[in-house]
Formats: structure tokens, sequence, C-alpha cells
């Protein structure tokens, strides 16, 4: 019964919640309701499938008897939050992987934007200083774009995808003066901002962003879109500024040229973008679209730990703002 | 450094702090702390304003009525001290040896480390709150960080400058196999299949890339940052009780987790590994390679260092708070079903 283990992989679970008698797992596509012993079998199951622990052990855990333990493995499978590592396709088009992200983009925001920062930020348990240090950190971010979009450009192989790259660049490259904007409007000099480095996490984006364009021009592709997916909606972010304003007394003229950043976003379809680059991918092995996809999927962890990053750093009042780089001579 | 004029300018350092009670002044920065009283204290507090680093000394004297040459002893040794310094040495072009980096380097890298070796994580593991998917996340965010030796000292290797090839040619072909050992470790809890397709998380991928970076464009810079670690490893026989501390980790993270066993010698197994193999003189032995650094060289290298003590920071801070809120091990990574 070891061989099973390889045989089945979990879906991943993006939230938990209490439901009648039991608890609801949601993954991309549904909700799964489990009674309080099934979860508690579910979540040995899980844990056990990746590991080197065989049948008996999990079997003794569960309090189950061993025989039964593969006939619940495939009731998991078929509520979906199993599956068969068997059932991947072999390949799939452009096309087909673009449907595949689209539905699991939201969910993968969601997973993106659940960090308590957020809800921190919009109950009035923030600070202007948060507000204004994860500007700062947009800044560098938008800022190193630089360092990155050039470099997805460089390592594009085909002639279409290549020239969607970089109009994606021209239209972008200098974003980061709408940051800047802002950041006058909150007192700061533009010497001092444009003089000052960035969070580590921050930092980190930019780098990650560069592996990808090295590795593969989809799997950089597919962490722009995973951004570009927080800017769709005006909804979504809205509220973000317009509480936070009211909330720590900023002036409206700070998020004016973020307003105007965003805008000129949809005005360009950038979140068209993978769609438009995937239409000249005829095929993807399974490998190549494991792999992008999970380019896509690191970089919405990235962006939860650089709100984590972000917060932990500028919650602390004796931490300058904006950071300047060591001197070692001055410092 | 060596002067090509007498110094102007003075400036408190920058990350300096000032506070005064009863007459007194204490000056902290970084490692070092200066306290004046009685007349070096009002002199202190006189000309505190005026050491902005743009007015001359002769200027500061006459601004608080007293003489340039009890001003310039004051200020002479505050710098002596660590605390003050002279901007006009901004612009003297002196250059430092490699054994004079590799001094301060090492105050500096001591002062950085400080806030990783006090991170909540180490107290979560000895007294037993940790959970299981921060233990065993530990160990294997440990095994992504060597394991990414193939990549930054890989691409330091290529990169090297000439005085540099030699020491990161060895080093490389030394640690290549080190991922091995924290492999050999996690085999005992998963199968090896997972461990090799497994992902780092956000920040350990953070850490690697940012050596990667570093070595691309200076290979001087990228070690100075890569010894920041080194150091965390060179913990046997110091005089700060480094060793012991991570000796008491080890030995409680045995007793609150009794499977962690097979992890904790393959950390002793490649602790031991790098102290047989005198890692711990390597950068040394560079710093005496090079020729003498330029203020902006100097710079560009203790900044890396320094980032690379955020990075670390930023390492721990994955392990604790990602693992916390995202208890799935092994990280095994998405395919188009997983989603």
């Amino acid at each position: 019964m070891a061989s099973t283990q390889p045989l089945y992989r979990a879906k991943r679970v993006y939230d938990v919640t209490p439901a009648a008698g039991g608890v609801g797992l949601r993954l991309s596509d549904r909700i799964v309701e489990l009674g309080d012993r099934e979860f508690n079998w579910y979540q040995k199951i899980a844990a056990w499938l990746p590991t080197a622990r065989g049948l008996a052990e999990v079997s003794r855990e569960m309090g189950m008897d061993e025989a039964k333990v593969p006939k619940f493995i495939e009731a998991l499978e078929r509520t979906g939050l199993l599956y068969r590592t068997g059932d991947l396709p072999a390949s799939m088009t452009g096309l087909e992987f673009h449907k595949r992200f689209n539905e699991v983009l939201s969910s993968w925001l969601s997973e993106a934007f659940a960090h308590p920062f957020w809800q921190r930020m919009m109950s009035g348990k923030g600070s202007a200083r948060l507000f204004t240090g994860w500007l700062v950190e947009l800044y560098h971010y938008t800022k190193n774009a630089n360092r990155h979009m050039p470099l997805s450009c460089a390592f594009a192989h085909e002639k279409p995808i290549k020239q969607l790259r970089a109009k994606h660049y021209a239209e972008e490259w200098n974003h980061f003066h709408y940051f800047m904007k802002s950041l006058r409007a909150l007192g700061h000099n533009d010497e001092e901002i444009a003089a000052s480095v960035p969070l580590p996490m921050t930092l980190a984006l930019s780098n990650f962003m560069r592996q990808a364009a090295r590795q593969d021009v989809l799997a950089y592709s597919i962490c722009s879109a995973v951004l570009e997916g927080t800017t769709t909606d005006r909804k979504t972010y809205n509220p973000y500024y317009e509480k936070s304003v009211e909330l720590y007394g900023l002036p409206k003229e700070c998020i004016t040229p973020i307003y105007a950043h965003l805008d000129l976003d949809i005005q360009y379809q950038h979140s068209d973008l993978f769609l438009d680059i995937l239409q000249h991918v005829p095929t993807m092995s399974a490998e190549r679209a494991s792999v992008v996809l999970d380019y896509g999927h690191q970089l919405v962890e990235h962006i939860w730990m650089w709100t984590d990053n972000i917060e932990k750093y500028y919650q602390v009042e004796s931490n300058p703002l904006p950071r300047l780089p060591f001197d070692a001579l001055l410092d | 450094m060596t002067p090509t004029t007498t110094p102007d300018l003075p400036r408190l350092k920058r990350t300096a702090t000032v506070t005064r009670r009863n007459g007194t002044v204490v000056i902290r920065h970084n490692r070092d702390e200066v306290t004046l009283e009685g007349a070096g204290a009002q002199l202190f507090t006189k000309l505190e304003s005026s050491a902005d680093g743009a007015t001359a000394v002769d200027v500061v004297a006459a601004k608080v009525s007293e003489k340039p040459a009890r001003v310039r002893a004051l200020l002479d040794q505050l710098e002596k001290a660590g605390v003050m310094t002279y901007a006009s040495k901004q612009e003297d072009g002196a250059r430092i040896t490699g054994l004079e980096f590799h001094k301060i380097h090492r105050e500096l890298c001591a002062f950085w480390l400080e806030p990783i070796y006090r991170h909540p994580f180490w107290e979560r593991v000895v007294n037993g709150t940790a959970t299981r998917a921060q233990v065993i996340g530990f160990a294997f965010e440990k095994y992504h960080y060597i394991e990414g030796a193939f990549e930054h000292m890989g691409i330091a290797a290529a990169n090297a400058t000439p005085e540099m090839m030699p020491h990161l040619a060895k080093h490389f072909i030394e640690e290549y196999t080190h991922g091995d050992i924290y492999r050999h470790g996690l085999k005992s809890l998963f199968p090896d299949d997972a461990i090799l397709r497994s992902q780092p998380l956000p920040s350990t991928r953070a850490l690697i890339n940012f050596l990667s970076e570093s070595a691309q464009r200076s290979s001087f810079a990228y070690y100075s940052g890569n010894e920041l670690l080194q150091l965390t490893e060179n913990t046997e026989d110091v005089s700060d009780g480094a060793g012991g501390a991570v000796n008491e980790f080890y030995d409680a993270m045995i007793k609150h987790y009794p499977y962690t066993e097979p992890l904790v010698d393959s950390f002793i197994a490649h602790t031991k590994a790098d102290q047989n193999l005198g890692h711990a003189d390597a950068f040394l032995e560079m710093c005496k390679s090079v020729p003498p650094m330029t203020r902006r060289e100097v710079n560009d290298a203790l900044n890396v260092a320094k980032d690379m003590a955020e990075h670390l920071l930023l390492f721990m801070d994955g392990i604790d708070t990602f693992y916390a809120n995202f208890p799935v091990l092994p990280r095994v990574p998405c395919d188009p079903l997983s989603e």
C-alpha cells in the first residue's frame, strides 16, 4: 500500500471555515464540507501523502483499519480534495493554459492579500507611517521594473512574444514617477526617495522576476499577469486608499497619482497581455505548464511575504523612513 | 584610512543616538558607547547641532565661543570612539587595505547579526512552542539555503576577478555537496524525490537570489555578504558563547521534537564540515589578496553584508511566520491539477 502515496496529491485549500457540523474547505472551484472527524482524517492523509511514512502509521494515527484507508482516499478524490497524479494532461495549448490560470487567479489573489496587514489598515489599527512605508516600497518595486522587464525581452525567443514584452516595458518603465508624486504629497522630497534603498523583500520581488525572466518568458509573464491582476478592478483597491485617507489623515493628493497609474494600466489593457502572449504558444508540455504555473504561485507567496516585511519594518517607529544605504564614513 | 589633509566638517554618525541625564551625555552608535560628563558634556551639547557635516571646525568653534583647539580635541576623541566622523574624508581619495576592511567588516557584521540571534523563533524551539511545520520547515529552509550554493557560488566563481577566482573556485568545490548533508537528514521523514522537488519559501529564495545577483556584479562584495552567513556557522570556541547557545538549541529541539534527531545530526555534521575545511579563515585570505579599495568599493561590499543580514532576518521571519500561516510540508511545486 506504500505505493498509494505517489499516486495522489492534495489540491490546494485556500481557506477553511466553520460549517454546520464541521468545516468548509475552499478549493479554487468549489467548497467541500467535511464533518469534524472526516476533516481530521483528511488532514492526516494530506500530511501523510508526501512523506516516507508507511500506511500502518497513518492508519494508526487515524484510528482506521488499514484496509479502509484506500477507500477513504478514493472518497476524498471524489470530493475534489485529492487528485490522481496520473490524470495530469501530457500537454495543453497556450489558450488552455490561460483558461486554467484564469480559473485560479482569484483564489491566488485572495491568498496573496490574506495578510492581516490589510485588515489592520482598513480597521483603523494601521498608521500613516505604514501607509507611507508601503508607498515607498511600491515606488521601489515599480522603479525596479527596469531590472526585470527588459531582461524578459532579452530572454524571449519568439518574435511576437518579444514584441509584446517590449511594448509592455515601453509603456511601464517610468511609472515609478506616480509613486514619487504621491510621496511628495506626503512631505518627502525627490532626492531622499531616489537615494533610498528598498526593503529586502521588495528587492526580492524584482530578483524573483529576474529569475523568472531568465528561466522562461512564460514563467515571467505569469508573474506579471498575477501582478496586473491586482489592478484590474477599481472596486478592489479604491476602498483601501479612500479608507486610509479617512482614517490616517492623509492628504487626498497622495492617492490621486495612484489612481492615475491604475487607470493607465487599465487603459493599456495590461491584464490581457498574458492571453495575447499565450495565443502564440501552440503547445506546452505538462512539465512546462507546471513550471510556469508554479512561478505564478510563488509570486503570490512573494506578495504575502512582501506585505509581512513592510508591516514588520515600518511599524517600528525608530526605523528610518526612507531607508538610506549604509555609508562606512557617515554610519 | 590615511587622510591626505586635516579632516574637517565634523558630523555625528547618522545612526548615533544621544541621551542626556543629570548633566551626563551618552552617545551610542552600534556597539560603541561614549559617556561625557562635566565640561565635555557641556561643550558637546553646545556644538551638537553644528556637527552636521557641513560646518568647518573653526566655524563650529566660533559659534560656541570656544577655542578651535578645544573643539577639535573633543571631536577627535569622539571620532576615535567611533561616534563622530569628518565629512571632508568623503573626498580625500584614501583607500583602505583588504586587512583593514576585514577588521571593519568583522565588527559591523557582529553588530548586524544581533537581531538574527535575538529572533523569537529560537526561543520558540527552545521552549517547545514552535509547531511541527515551523521545526521541519526550518530544516527544509536550511537545506534550500545550503543547496543554493550551486547557484550563487557557481555564479560567483564564473564571474570572479583574477584575485578572487582561486578562493571562489575552492569554496564552490568544497561546498557544493553540503546540501546533501541536510538532504540526508530530511530523508528520515520524506522521500528523496519530494525533497529534491520541494520549493523554498520566498524569503529563502530572496536570500539565494540576492547572493546570486551580488555574485554577478562584484566578487568581493558578494563574498563580503556570504561571509556574514559563514560567521553564523563558525560558532565553535567563540568567546561570546554563541557555540554554547547553538548546542542548547539543538538539545532543546531533540527534547521537544524527537523526530528531528536525524535533522539535528545533519546540522551538526554541516557545521563540523565547514569548520574542518577552515572556512572561518577563507574571507581573511581573500582580504589579503585584493588590492586596496576605494570608499565606493568599501561601501558597496559593506552594503551587501548589511543587506545580507537583513535577508537573513527575513529568512528567519519566513520560517517563523510563513510556516505558522501555511503549515504545508513539503512545499511541493504546482501542477495543472494542484490548484
